[in-house]
């Protein structure tokens, strides 16, 4: 569980921070929809682990340090009260990270989201576009997550400065997770000077994981099988979801009371 | 307008005001309806099959979008621009507002379940509230009607909370979902039965109208017309009558009356142009919404009616009820890493828990009056802006955990009935008018310690299920942090009840106002109670028999 080695990272043996930047289109999807009419769709189916200590230097206070930013409020509109809900804006409102932020939160968006098997990682969807626009969104509560994001990414560069000297992006793959490590992991043995840290961890680590599982590709690897159009009546649980049932029932003692199904 | 010599003019085009413009047209009565929102196609705004992540914020709920990027609500929500409300120092109250043609039928649950005798005389058997002016034998055949034109999938289940309907009249349910039939299984073995959801969903063709093919939230509203909302029925099916006319962007102001004190007719402002207009009808029917309809008649002062029109009684803005709600979650561990299948169904309810405790009241064994039911959340849905469990680490492993997670979760909202008490009702507020120079209502709640018992009772009862499927639940909430704020559940009834006496109530059993003859109100404003069963399948029927009863009284010169 802790040991970076099952974590799927590849180990890099460079300390070249590699750069990501968004794109100008990620709602590709939509421009196979645009061509198909919502009625257009229709008539077929109508006919039919425990905490580190980290490697703390010396006289860090035991409150840790924080990035007081001063951020300027987002005053850009929002979508409004009747949005085009068709063909959603593409850019709804500037997006504000920096090329280093954005840099930065995709090599954080990897680490949290690695490709794994035949699903890409993190950045290879696009998910620090999608957080950059949520982040530079003028709503409270993204306003408030857009504190947390840009203070979380302040503290890693403030962290690897106190243990190694350098900006995090530019630190050896093993110099990176050992800083993870130590903020990743919430529990009531979490040291005083990472719990800050480790909550707005957790938040960004939200935020990345519902960005992937979001995507396409995300969808099918939680294995999301739903939006999709069903000619007939609803054909509920496969077999092999009824015979699991079946053995949860049994396990709880509640066979007896099964709802009659069919 | 002067080409279209309107008989009747009703005032909404949701729930209560499309299913008046539908009988009273089919009738051969000329209508002209008034919608204070713009007009609305879900033909071609509907966002069918549009994933979360394709929406900004990966569709996530903003203060723009109350209930997310795709909710189909247009224009409306929580807080409506240049529409301000107020509430009375120290309370709370939300009001939903649907500023759009449809109303909120284009967005709204689509549960559909009777109300019984046993609702209709809960005075008679407690001393509480008030009894409704009818039996349900007299609404039995409306509810029929209305069922069988709306379109409603369920099952007639014997159970004493769910009267059956007639043969034939309901479609074919669903078939549940694996955690709804765990939760069924559970709730069993506490003699708690769960039983099919009644929904406004089509499983068969009807009319113009297909059946559902188990994709797309119906709170996005529904394209293809399975999901029901007026918008694509009752409206469509009024206008091809040719006896329909409908103006949008059409906000009433006033009820307009005469020097002898009768109905002559509406101002409204014409939201385009900021202009005040004026029509006359022969009879009006105001179906606003509960909130809406009395704001438009405590603003309808005359001489001849000092405190509002048709409020002799003293009861217009009174008597508000909203549904009481509250909700517990817990992730259940037998449910992880289950299989997956397409779990989207028709998006709501498969199975829910209908109120059980008939007996239990009639034999003086709860400390509350009047019952609730429970809506059964959970399942593998669309992945979304926020992602559930307990999360730790990072990498493969973690993202071992959020499956896991997945379809794990699952949970009980209680929708329970509220009693009407003297602390909950809206008035004008003596300053604050909206952006036309009308006048806003200022709401004053307070829940009574019957709803707060009630949802103790029901977060107590939703705990030893959870706890009975393998969940650790933990400590509950005290009722008063756990129940919903006024106006939350968007079930606001009761402001223009209807009663058998002109002393203690509005309307007569018709929506007929007791003070004036030719006008009459056929929304939630209507309801004398508020059983725990969400209101629009009612506000419907009743709708629907008044406007038949308004038709016989037009064909007998009898106004």
């Amino acid at each position: 569980m802790r040991n970076p080695d099952d974590q799927g990272i590849a180990a890099r043996t460079d300390s070249d921070a590699p750069a990501y930047a968004n794109k100008l289109s990620r709602r590709d999807s939509l421009k196979l929809l645009a061509a198909l009419a919502a009625s257009a769709m229709l008539p077929a189916l109508s006919a039919c682990g425990s905490p580190s200590t980290g490697d703390a230097p010396d006289g860090l206070a035991d409150a840790g340090h924080w990035p007081e930013l001063d951020l300027q409020p987002v005053t850009a509109s929002g979508y409004g009260k009747d949005p085009d809900l068709i063909t959603p804006p593409e850019a709804p409102w500037p997006l504000t990270l920096t090329p280093d932020q954005l840099s930065l939160l995709a090599l954080l968006s990897d680490i949290i989201v690695p490709a794994e098997g035949k699903s890409p990682s993190a950045s290879a969807v696009q998910v620090p576009t999608v957080i950059d626009e949520w982040v530079s969104a003028p709503y409270p509560d993204q306003q408030q997550d857009r504190l947390t994001v840009l203070s979380a990414l302040a503290w890693l560069d403030d962290e690897a400065a106190l243990r190694f000297s350098q900006p995090f992006a530019t630190l050896a793959t093993a110099q990176q997770l050992a800083i993870i490590d130590d903020i990743a992991y919430r529990n009531d043995q979490t040291p005083r000077q990472f719990q800050r840290m480790a909550e707005a961890f957790a938040r960004l680590r939200n935020l990345v994981l519902a960005a992937y599982f979001c995507t396409p590709d995300g969808m099918e690897d939680i294995g999301y099988m739903g939006n999709v159009a069903i000619a007939g009546d609803y054909p509920g649980p496969t077999p092999e979801a009824y015979r699991h049932l079946e053995t949860v029932l049994a396990d709880l003692g509640l066979s007896e009371f099964a709802y009659p199904v069919g | 307008m002067n080409d279209f010599a309107h008989t009747v003019l009703v005032v909404g085009s949701g729930a209560g005001g499309a299913m008046a413009a539908y009988e009273l047209t089919r009738q051969g009565h000329k209508v002209l309806l008034l919608e204070a929102g713009r007009h609305y196609d879900p033909t071609t705004e509907t966002p069918m099959f549009r994933p979360n992540g394709d929406a900004p914020l990966m569709g996530a709920s903003t203060p723009d979008k109350d209930f997310g990027f795709y909710d189909s609500t247009v224009g409306g929500g929580w807080e409506v621009p240049d529409e301000p409300y107020t509430t009375a120092e120290g309370t709370e109250f939300l009001w939903w507002r649907a500023r759009m043609l449809g109303g909120r039928t284009n967005h709204w649950g689509r549960y559909a379940l009777r109300f019984s005798e046993h609702d209709f005389k809960a005075k008679s058997r407690d001393g509480l509230g008030a009894d409704w002016p009818f039996e349900y034998d007299e609404i039995a055949p409306w509810y029929d009607k209305t069922e069988a034109l709306v379109g409603v999938c369920g099952t007639n289940t014997g159970l004493d909370d769910m009267p059956p309907s007639s043969d034939g009249v309901l479609q074919p349910a669903p078939t549940p979902r694996i955690p709804e039939l765990l939760i069924a299984a559970a709730a069993k073995k506490h003699g708690i039965e769960a039983a099919p959801m009644h929904r406004a969903i089509l499983t068969r063709a009807l009319d113009q109208r297909a059946p559902c093919f188990w994709a797309t939230p119906c709170g996005y509203g529904c394209s293809i017309g399975a999901a029901f909302q007026t918008t694509t029925s009752l409206l469509p099916m009024a206008q091809a009558t040719g006896h329909l006319r409908v103006i949008t962007d059409a906000m009433v102001k006033t009820v307009t009356t005469d020097a002898g004190g009768q109905v002559t007719g509406v101002t409204y402002i014409d939201k385009k142009s900021g202009s005040e207009r004026q029509v006359d009808a022969k009879v009006v029917v105001l179906a606003a919404s509960a909130c809406e309809t009395a704001r438009i008649l405590l603003n309808s002062k005359t001489e001849r009616h000092p405190a509002g029109l048709a409020n002799s009684s003293g009861q217009v803005g009174r008597n508000l009820m909203d549904s009481t709600g509250a909700g517990l979650s817990a992730l259940v561990p037998a449910l992880m890493d289950r299989p997956r299948y397409n779990e989207d169904g028709h998006t709501a309810n498969h199975l829910f828990i209908p109120w059980w405790g008939h007996q239990a009241h009639a034999d003086k064994e709860l400390d509350f009056p009047r019952g609730y039911h429970f809506e059964l959340g959970g399942r593998f849905a669309e992945p979304g802006a926020y992602v559930s469990g307990d999360l730790q680490g990072y990498g493969t492993a973690l993202k071992q955990q959020v499956r896991a997670h997945y379809g794990a979760y699952v949970h009980f909202a209680l929708r329970g009935e509220m009693l009407p008490n003297d602390d909950c009702y809206m008035d004008i507020d003596p300053s604050v008018t909206d952006k036309w120079g009308i006048p806003v209502p200022r709401f004053h709640w307070k829940w009574s310690e019957h709803e707060l018992k009630q949802v103790e009772h029901g977060l107590k009862t939703a705990k030893a299920i959870l706890e009975t499927m393998g969940a650790t639940v933990g400590e509950l909430p005290a009722a008063e942090e756990a129940i919903k704020k006024g106006g939350e559940i968007i079930h606001e009834v009761g402001t223009t009840r209807m009663g058998d006496s002109p002393e203690d109530s509005v309307t007569n059993q018709w929506g007929q106002t007791w003070d004036c003859p030719n006008l009459f109100v056929m929304d939630g404003g209507v309801f004398a109670s508020n059983p725990h069963k969400n209101c629009t399948l009612t506000i419907m029927t009743l709708a629907m028999r008044n406007s038949a009863w308004l038709a016989d009284q037009l064909k007998a010169g009898a106004l």
